[in-house]
């Protein structure tokens, strides 16, 4: 690190402040919490000096200066406010408003308007101009992207977050001075991301949500701060909910207060994908299969029909003849839920999940090695970034917006290694294009006496570079594996400080594998055979290894697989599998939709989503973040409540997989999103009387305080974590792993449009998709 | 001699009761008087039953700013909104009230919601026989508070809201 900044001195409104030098002035105003007003400056894009708003007065200068482009020197003394200030702000909003509507009651962005505010604070209500409004349509660039034009006060925020931030380019300026107008990249309509990100800057109405659009109005929703159910990077999104004649109904999603890892960013899936919750095929009762269809049931009659058939399975064949599937976006305690379960009360090994990445090798790799691993902020601020294989921009937004703006605001140095041109190869300093997948083990493996090596030109100049780099942190994905992980976690070494980051692919990957849901392994990658102090918690626990996902389906055909309990996942459309294999096993779905598993079940159980309860996630750096319930569909119950209700249905003492009732003590609902007052004041009334709160057996939490104790690298702390901080856990402090079985990993290439199950089920994302031209031009223009 | 002042002003004041003795009275014959406010009068500036008003095409008023539910302090008026389309255009603006409801259980008449709306379109009517056996009929939906369509534009039916209260059937015909 270079030597601290010099400091400089100024004095502001009659404050002191010291910045460092090369600080703005409307930046160095902040730190003493004099806020100047402004439209057209956004930290962290370029200066533009368009709206005139953060007019200053400094000593010695002729006329009013603009703060937000004038940087600091030693001694300036700064007025900010004063009657000329205030009359110039004035004059300001009032030329802004000449051509502008004021159509507030039906702008989606009154109550949110920084216009709106600027117009109160300064008060020019009353207009000089006379003349007739000028009136335009408003226009659909795409289905999320709409443009009203009278409403635009060209502050530039869009096209600048756009290209500078996405590095989309997609939004332009035409004509000049007061007629210049935004337009879209195709003349009528918007080929781009789709992340909503112009809007979500936009300082008033002129760019609105074709999600949100009419719905409601910011006062009248409740709004909670949770965490993408989509991809693995976690980002926190706020979910706007509305009472709705079934619940809660989720009316926008947005990023309100950019406090979490995301910063600024949200990608189409977090901001506006939350629609799959509101859509009309949601499973709305149980279902029980009767004369060959599906009937719907009550719950009662559900849970104790799995129990009975469940508990005669157990009792004629044992554990070993049910097999457990778990899910990649159910929270935390879930998963760790449905592994005890498994282990506990069905006494079996049987448990996987769809794996997208070897964490279990990636654990081998770490193993005691602490600090090896690189948090999502990590790759904001590391100065160096090696990116294997996979395509951030479109699998990972948020890993590609962190790296593209690292490179653009740190000078981080970008080293791509991919065998396809993606396209932050536009960020990189350097791309090495491999061919094949031995490629990567050999470039990995570095063995110089390999023909490739030879062949190859720049392999070991770039090798070389990688090895002077300080504080390289090296993302790869999915098609690095198994003893590649310790390949490259060798390479890890030998540059110091270096920083290791796998990626999965859906939002809870990394919990699922982190959980345990694998025939080999427990919770924190410890192998089943030495259960230590799981066992002594637990008691019971099978020290064979189980059989993995597609040794289940085998086993299902062969009949050594009696039962099967799936939750949240869908392995019938994703392995291909037969359905007359499952004719003689006793399938049990939990999901929100009838999927290809789910049409092929004896009982389907309709779930609750990531966005309707309260938990947490860890994302694929391994940042745990809290989960709060937003929405709420009084039909579908959460997998937690399910899980439990079937071991009580089975006849296994609950007590003895979650601890409830006297004695026990929980958070009482501060993680329950909109409902948190009603349970804290519950508490408060029971206290009151002299009572002790009560858990339910339904409450994660102390399922919670168990992973925390048993499971090392989690025991984060707690009041971070309820106040919405990602916290990183570490993967060095957990169990040996396992390097085995690369065959069962199978990605999951979502794009930026699709995302599993859910994508198929919201309709922007669906209607984004129809948009699209057939034949795009190349999306990566040649630079 | 205060004997005599005393009586003196005794006299004075029932010479006043006695002469509006004779003065025809002025107290209402409510609900026994005549016409369809069966002898209410009111001032002009009664605060009864809301009514959404129309615009002089016809369309409502309201524009579903929600700005009335925001100020009502007893948080009583809820609505929905969603947009006008071509073949389906209620309002004169972008958007509309698809639903508007008010709960008389709670409204407290203040007016603020008057106040606060854009466009004039929420308003205070003379509407004031709105007691019921069943709580329920205090919550009025949009169709209960909207001001009948302008006759040459063909007027529609309405709801009548008193006796949709008193457990009439929920649409009836103008004039009866
Ligand atoms: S942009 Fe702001 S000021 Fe303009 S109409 Fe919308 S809410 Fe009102
Ligand atoms: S939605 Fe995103 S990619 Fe599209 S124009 Fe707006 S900022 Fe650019
Ligand atoms: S559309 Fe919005 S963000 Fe873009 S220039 Fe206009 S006001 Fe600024
Ligand atoms: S980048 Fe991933 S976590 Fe973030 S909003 Fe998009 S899908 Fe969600
Ligand atoms: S009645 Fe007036 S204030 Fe209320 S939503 Fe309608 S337009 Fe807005
Ligand atoms: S904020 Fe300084 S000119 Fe716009």
């Amino acid at each position: 690190m270079a030597d601290a900044p010099k400091l400089v001195n100024i004095t502001v409104d009659g404050k002191p402040v010291a910045a460092p030098a090369g600080t703005l002035l409307i930046e160095a105003c902040k730190t003493v919490g004099i806020e100047v007003p402004s439209f057209c400056y956004y930290p962290n894009l370029s200066l533009q000096g368009a709206c005139r708003m953060c007019l200053v007065r400094v000593e010695k200068m002729p006329k009013l200066q603009t703060a937000c482009t004038t940087g600091i020197t030693e001694g300036m003394v700064v007025v900010t406010d004063s009657d000329e200030i205030r009359q110039a702000r004035k004059s300001m909003v009032e030329m802004l408003l000449g051509n502008h509507p004021l159509d507030c009651p039906v702008c989606d962005a009154g109550g949110e308007c920084e216009l709106q505010d600027m117009t109160f604070s300064y008060g020019a209500a009353e207009s000089k101009f006379i003349e007739l409004k000028q009136h335009r349509d408003e226009q659909q660039w795409s289905p999320v992207v709409y443009f009203d034009r009278p409403r635009c006060i060209l502050c530039y925020r869009c096209v600048r977050v756009c290209g500078e931030g996405m590095d989309v380019w997609a939004l332009g300026v035409d004509n000049r001075g007061a007629v210049s107008t935004i337009v879209p990249n195709k003349q009528d309509h918007l080929e781009c991301e789709e992340c909503g990100m112009c809007i979500d800057i936009c300082p008033v109405g002129a760019l609105t949500s074709g999600a949100y659009r009419y719905k409601t109005r910011p006062w009248e929703m409740k709004h909670v701060g949770t965490t993408c159910t989509h991809c693995a990077d976690g980002c926190k999104t706020t979910l706007g909910v509305r009472r709705s004649d079934t619940g809660m109904e989720i009316v926008r999603g947005d990023n309100r207060d950019k406090s979490g890892i995301n910063g600024d960013f949200l990608c189409i899936k977090g901001r506006y994908a939350f629609d799959f919750a509101n859509n009309e095929d949601r499973l709305t009762q149980p279902l029980i299969r009767k004369g060959g269809r599906l009937v719907p049931a009550t719950w009662e009659e559900a849970f104790e029909f799995v129990g009975r058939r469940f508990k005669e399975v157990l009792d004629r064949e044992g554990g070993r003849a049910i097999g457990v599937i778990g899910s990649t976006r159910t929270t935390n305690e879930e998963n760790y839920l449905l592994q005890k379960f498994a282990r506990v009360a069905l006494g079996t090994n049987n448990i996987d999940h769809h794996r997208t990445a070897d964490f279990p090798a990636f654990a081998a790799a770490l193993h005691g090695k602490s600090g090896a691993t690189a948090s999502m902020r990590d790759v904001y601020n590391a100065s160096a970034i090696l990116l294997i294989g996979n395509d951030p921009t479109e699998e990972h937004p948020l890993l590609a917006w962190q790296i593209r703006n690292n490179v653009r605001l740190h000078n981080a140095r970008l080293y791509v290694v991919n065998s396809r041109p993606i396209k932050l190869r536009r960020q990189a300093a350097s791309f090495t294009q491999v061919t094949s997948e031995t490629d990567f083990t050999e470039f990995l493996g570095g063995d110089e006496s390999l023909a490739s090596f030879a062949t190859r030109e720049g392999w070991n100049a770039v090798r070389d570079k990688l090895r002077a780099e300080q504080g390289l942190v090296i993302i790869f994905g999915s098609e690095i594996f198994g003893e590649d992980i310790q390949a490259l976690a060798r390479f890890a070494a030998s540059v110091p400080g270096a920083k290791l980051l796998c990626l999965g692919d859906y939002a809870n990957s990394r919990g699922a594998a982190d959980m345990g849901l694998y025939p080999d392994l427990l919770p924190g990658y410890f192998p089943v055979s030495g259960a230590g102090k799981f066992h002594q918690e637990w008691k019971i626990t099978p020290a064979a290894p189980g059989m993995n996902i597609g040794q289940m389906f085998e086993a299902t055909k062969t009949g050594q697989l009696k039962a099967l309990y799936v939750i949240g996942a869908n392995p019938v459309g994703r392995l291909n599998v037969n359905p007359s294999t499952l004719k003689n096993t006793f399938v049990v779905v939990q999901d929100m939709f009838l999927t290809e598993t789910a049409a092929l079940a004896d009982v389907v159980l309709p779930a609750a989503n990531a966005y309707e309860k309260a938990g947490t996630f860890t994302n694929t750096c391994g940042d745990i973040q809290i989960l709060k319930k937003a929405g709420e569909v009084t039909t579908a119950k959460p997998d937690f409540e399910m899980i439990v209700r079937i071991a009580d249905a089975i006849g296994f003492d609950v007590r003895k997989l979650v601890p409830f009732g006297h004695g026990v003590h929980a958070d009482m609902g501060q993680s329950r999103g909109a409902q948190s007052g009603e349970a804290d004041q519950h508490a408060v009334w029971l206290e009151a009387n002299g009572l002790e709160p009560k858990m339910s057996p339904f409450d994660p939490v102390a399922t919670l305080d168990e992973i925390q104790r048993l499971v090392p690298g989690y025991d984060v702390s707690r009041t971070e974590l309820l106040a919405g901080n990602d916290q990183h856990t570490s993967i060095a402090a957990m169990g040996p792993g396992t390097v085995q079985n690369p065959e069962l990993i199978v990605p999951a290439k979502n794009n930026l449009f699709s995302s599993g199950t859910l994508g198929r089920y919201s309709r922007t994302l669906n209607s984004v998709i129809e948009n699209k031209d057939p034949e795009p031009a190349d999306a990566v223009p040649t630079d | 001699m205060p004997i005599l002042k005393n009586i003196a002003a005794i006299a004075k004041g029932m010479s006043i009761t006695f002469m509006e003795m004779f003065q025809p009275t002025t107290v209402e014959n409510y609900p026994d008087g005549p016409g369809p406010l069966r002898g209410a009068k009111f001032q002009e500036r009664y605060r009864g039953v809301h009514v959404l008003q129309r615009d002089e095409n016809g369309l409502e008023k309201c524009v579903a700013c929600f700005l009335c539910a925001a100020n009502c302090p007893a948080n009583c008026i809820y609505i929905e909104a969603a947009e006008n389309t071509a073949e389906n255009r209620i309002s004169g603006a972008e958007r509309y009230a698809k639903v508007y409801n008010i709960d008389y259980n709670r409204c407290i008449f203040c007016g603020y919601c008057v106040e606060a709306c854009p466009t004039d379109a929420i308003t205070h009517g003379h509407g004031f026989e709105i007691a019921t056996f069943n709580a329920t009929n205090l919550i009025y939906r949009k169709e209960q508070l909207l001001a009948a369509r302008p006759a040459h534009l063909g007027a529609n039916p309405v709801f009548n809201s008193a006796e949709v209260a008193g457990g009439a059937p929920a649409e009836v015909a103008p004039g009866e």
